[in-house]
């Protein structure tokens, strides 16, 4: 799974997702993408999940890129603790992902494989999504 | 002389911010064209030309004739603003040409011959590098595309600048380096493939070697 190697804090704050994604909109790597279209926080797991779902569906012929990376520690308190004494432990790793981001890409596969494995990746996800595509891709 | 599209607009009086803005509640893209010592003339278009126009491959390195209140301006499509999620066009750019101006544009790559490719038939991957070229020409000479041979390529192999066949008067902008355009890499079913072949070529003769008789050890 994905995670920072270092922080420079343990704990962060729970933080709201506001806006539209600013960069990492359009496609740079490969001829097809996801594209999130809500806000959402995305852990470290369901990327994993989604990437496996897209790399078991192309049979590991094509190329994905992960466009995403979780960087923000999420803490919580052990179960039948009362309220108080701070805040509990980091204990998983999450992105926060604005609508509008490419949170995946691939290449090397058809037009269909693409989009059935963005949609089985997608049913990994929290959040709604958009299968993107190259212009003129399909079509010339 | 290469294809040149069409598109009508109208102009709009104001520019800026809320000017933009105001087009685009009214249904409508703005955009402007500039250059060719002239002054600016601020347009809006109508979103579903402009759009199926953009959909076509290669539409930045074409030249597009914009019909404005009756004056046709011959132009070259310079940038798209879009919207984030829905993909849109917010704003266009479109750059005046003079006849036989000089322009930088990207021309899109197009691949063929993927059948004939020996590494993409045993599973290769083309891992394309560059979807488009910046290229100088004349914008009376500006290629629609540059084709890319895959015919005898395997993996590993690479295709650079310098072995594609460009038109005359066309030059790319990198001159400095033999820039790669795309490679065909080995994909990981491939990779493992590779590497559980070498693991029983290298078992094979531990198995040979335990069944031949054992050398007699010198005598120390």
């Amino acid at each position: 799974m994905l995670a920072p190697k270092r922080s420079k804090y343990r704990k962060a704050h729970k933080g709201r997702v506001h806006g539209l994604a600013k960069g990492g909109t359009s496609l740079n790597f490969g001829a097809y993408g996801m594209k999130s279209a809500e806000p959402g926080r995305i852990t470290a797991r369901q990327i994993e999940a989604a990437r496996r779902a897209i790399t078991r569906h192309i049979r590991r012929v094509g190329r994905v890129w992960i466009r995403v990376f979780p960087d923000v520690p999420v803490s919580s308190k052990p179960a039948e603790v009362r309220m108080g004494s701070g805040k509990g432990s980091p204990e998983f790793w999450v992105c926060r992902v604005k609508p509008g981001r490419i949170m995946f890409e691939l290449d090397g596969v058809t037009l269909d494989v693409a989009r059935e494995a963005f949609a089985l990746a997608a049913a990994k996800l929290p959040i709604a999504t958009r299968f993107v595509m190259r212009e003129g891709e399909g079509t010339a | 002389m290469p294809e040149i599209t069409t598109l009508t607009a109208e102009a709009r009086g104001r520019v800026g911010k809320g000017a933009a803005r105001a087009t685009r509640r009214a249904g409508r893209v703005p955009g402007i064209i500039y250059g060719d010592g002239k002054d600016p003339v601020a347009i809006s278009l109508e979103p579903r030309d402009l759009s199926r126009a953009l959909a076509r491959p290669g539409f930045f390195a074409t030249l597009v004739d914009v019909s404005v209140d009756g004056a046709v301006h011959r132009t070259l499509p310079r940038e798209v603003q879009r919207h984030p999620v829905s993909d849109s066009a917010t704003h266009i750019d479109f750059m005046r040409v003079g006849a036989g101006a000089r322009v930088t544009v990207t021309v899109p790559v197009v691949f063929i011959n993927h059948e004939r490719s020996g590494g993409l038939r045993r599973g290769g991957i083309l891992n394309v590098v560059r979807h488009g070229v910046e290229m100088s020409c004349t914008v009376d000479a500006i290629p629609e595309r540059l084709v890319v041979d895959l015919d005898g390529l395997d993996i590993g192999d690479s295709v650079h600048i310098h072995s594609v066949a460009l038109p005359e008067g066309v030059r790319p902008v990198t001159t400095e380096r033999d820039f790669t355009i795309a490679t065909i890499s080995a994909s990981s079913a491939v990779r493992e493939e590779a590497a559980q072949a070498a693991a029983t070529a290298a078992v094979a003769p531990t198995e040979e070697q335990a069944a031949a008789p054992a050398a007699p050890t010198p005598a120390a």
